[in-house]
């Protein structure tokens, strides 16, 4: 019972990787932009949502000031932070170093505005209730799943269906055809930001449902994401999300056979196996020396 | 040999440099400059919450200190953030005693605490610690004194509580992987064997960690009565929540780290119990009660244990500081520590309390159950 019990759980987890990875994974993919801010996204959308559910706002509304303060990130960063710098030597450092310094600074407006310490959405949706003998399960465990599966199946059929879906994949594999084509690099660039921050949205919901919030949040979601990402394979979007699922189970499933302290560890000893054995990752192209 | 003069001009022009800024204790005082109070307490990241409360106990003591004309010098708080992580601290603290030259740091966390102490302990600066409950900080060094009850104090009140009053027997607990989850796991296997209680499973997890429901499926395995949780900040607060949502539903307890804002406001933390030096706000005693009556006017907020301790190890600066202003002795870590020597009893936040030889301030002890909405309520003390 214990097993199913702690897979169940690594479901819910898994999910909320599997959005936040995915959103990373598409802008790195589309954009090569070691986004680092993906997590303050994270944290931003959950607190829109926070404030919005304390102000009484309908749950619906929620979700849409939770999307739109993560959207509206994504997309600033890439117009005014991201671009100017690619503009003149674009060097990963100064990228990664400007994202983690936006990171700071929003985490700490968040602390000055939201106050200290953790903030959760109070709601029976994360209560688990005894299904079986031992067996605990929340509303919020089918939410997530359900959110993830339908998330991606969308994001699935714009990618491969639509103009602007094919132009994003397009871009992520040869910016200057774009061009060639007469389409806008920096519009496609601004739109995987704008997407993928938005995959990040219903994630922190649920996380300020489950294991509340707080203003540092977002580091640890991009551990996860950076591991996944790797894991699924670089630039791929399925790859990312099959791993962040991954990875939330075999975090979870880790208890039974190890102590509680080398759950989170299991993670990155994935990660380190696959960086050995398998570098390109779930669904990477080994690349030709 | 030619390097020789070059050598000898770099360091007449060295030190020449340095002259302005070398000057003596006494010189300082005789200028009237402020006293230098260093604080080294977390103030972004996780733990936050923690050095924000810290901080409030601490500029209110200052605030009477000033008030009531106690010193012929001001003070000057000097923060430095440590977030409650070693380094940070080791870097905040080699900047207090060498930059700002403060004579008295407030500290904070175990694992800082004891990253910290050796600096302090070389350049005799008085480290006074509020927060921390690491059994191993009593007697870390001379310079170092505790304001509050540390772990072995803590726990086997609440472990004899517990076994008297909730018929508990078997208890679990959830631990961070650092000096207090290992000092907190140490004093439960001692205390409750003898109490006639076991402890049925200890439950380690990393700092980081966010997600509590995998661990709250094997805490509900061992079938406990009650469950301890020692670890701190926003992380404690996600362990009742994830124990809570997911089938545990046993009594939750911890140390005086439960007393924050964030857990008193947690729906899931109502009926948890922590235990607490003995403070009653609305005791008799002058210096309790304008304490609280000031604070609540001030940041208009109910006054915790961790607001009383802070108050308490910033305030006891001004009465050590003022012993040695009226003796007209120089006020330095050697000075203030003789004077507490000489003293050890003071008149505090919560009532008298007496330093032992280790420099721990001796209190009494309550257990306190968290009751909703930020109300708590003194079930024993």
């Amino acid at each position: 019972m214990l097993f199913l019990q702690l897979l169940i759980n690594g479901l819910q987890t898994g999910a909320i990787y599997a959005l936040t990875a995915a959103g990373f994974a598409l802008i790195f993919g589309a954009t090569r932009i070691f986004h680092f801010a993906h997590g303050t996204a994270f944290t931003l959308a959950g607190y829109a949502f926070l404030f919005a559910w304390r102000a009484d706002w309908p749950g619906w509304a929620g979700v849409l000031v939770a999307v739109a303060a993560a959207t509206l990130f994504g997309m600033a960063m890439e117009r005014f932070v991201y671009r100017p710098i690619q503009r003149h030597e674009g060097s990963f450092f100064t990228v990664f170093v400007a994202a983690f310094g936006v990171g700071i600074v929003v985490q700490n407006l968040i602390g000055l505005l939201a106050g200290r310490g953790l903030a959760t959405v109070d709601t029976s949706l994360s209560f688990g209730t005894e299904v079986l003998p031992e067996i605990f399960v929340a509303p919020i465990l089918w939410i997530a799943i359900g959110t993830a599966a339908v998330l991606f199946a969308a994001l699935t059929v714009f990618l491969t269906r639509s103009h602007a879906g094919v132009a994003l994949r397009a871009l992520a594999q040869n910016p200057d055809l774009i061009r060639t084509y007469g389409l806008s690099a920096n519009g496609l660039s601004v739109l995987a930001f704008a997407i993928g921050s938005a995959l990040a949205a219903p994630a922190a919901i649920i996380t300020a449902m489950t294991s509340g919030l707080n203003e540092a949040i977002g580091h640890q979601v991009m551990l996860i994401s950076i591991a996944a990402t790797i894991v699924g394979g670089i630039g791929s979007l399925r790859g990312a999300a099959l791993a962040g699922l991954m990875l939330g189970v075999a975090e979870s499933l880790a208890l039974q056979f190890v102590d509680t302290q080398w759950a989170e560890a299991v993670s990155f000893l994935v990660l380190f196996a696959f960086i050995l054995f398998r570098p390109s990752g779930i669904f990477g192209v080994a690349a030709a020396r | 040999m030619n390097d020789a003069p070059t050598i000898r001009r770099r360091g007449l022009v060295a030190a020449g440099l340095s002259l302005p800024f070398i000057r003596s204790a006494a010189a300082q005082q005789a200028s009237g400059e402020p006293y230098v109070m260093g604080t080294l307490f977390p103030m972004s990241g996780p733990n936050a919450e923690y050095g924000e409360a810290f901080t409030r106990g601490a500029q209110l003591a200052l605030s009477h200190i000033a008030a009531d004309n106690m010193l012929r010098r001001p003070i000057r708080l000097q923060a430095e953030d440590s977030q409650a992580l070693p380094q940070p601290s080791v870097v905040g603290m080699n900047k207090l005693v060498n930059v700002d030259r403060a004579v008295w740091v407030l500290v904070s966390w175990t694992a800082s605490s004891k990253a910290v102490a050796p600096i302090g302990d070389r350049a005799k600066v008085i480290m006074v610690n509020g927060g921390a409950v690491g059994p191993d900080l009593s007697g870390l060094s001379p310079y170092f004194w505790n304001v509050i009850a540390l772990a072995h104090l803590e726990v086997p009140v609440l472990v004899d509580y517990l076994t008297r009053h909730r018929n508990v027997k078997r208890m679990a607990l959830v631990y961070v992987d650092d000096p207090l989850g290992d000092a907190i796991l140490g004093q439960l296997r001692t205390e409750l064997p003898k109490a006639g209680g076991q402890l049925v499973g200890s439950f380690s997890v990393p700092r980081a960690a966010q997600q509590f429901g995998p661990v709250a499926a094997r805490v509900r395995q061992t079938r406990p009565d009650a469950v301890y949780i020692a670890s701190f900040g926003a992380q404690q607060s996600q362990i009742i929540k994830g124990l809570r949502d997911n089938g545990v539903t046993q009594i939750l307890c911890s140390y005086s780290a439960f007393s924050i804002d964030s857990v008193r406001q947690l729906p899931e933390a109502v009926g948890a119990l922590y235990t607490t030096q003995k403070l009653d706000f609305e005791s008799g005693d002058p210096i309790t009660r304008r304490f609280a009556a000031d604070f609540r006017a001030r940041y208009n907020q109910t006054p915790v244990a961790y607001h009383a301790n802070y108050y308490n190890a910033a305030y006891l600066f001004g009465l050590l500081a003022r012993q040695l202003e009226q003796a007209n002795e120089e006020v330095n870590g050697e000075s203030l520590r003789q004077a507490m020597l000489r003293t050890r009893t003071f008149d505090l936040v919560g009532g008298r309390g007496t330093f032992d030889d280790q420099g721990n301030l001796m209190t009494q002890m309550q257990v306190n159950e968290i009751k909703g909405a930020g109300r708590t309520e003194i079930v024993q003390g």
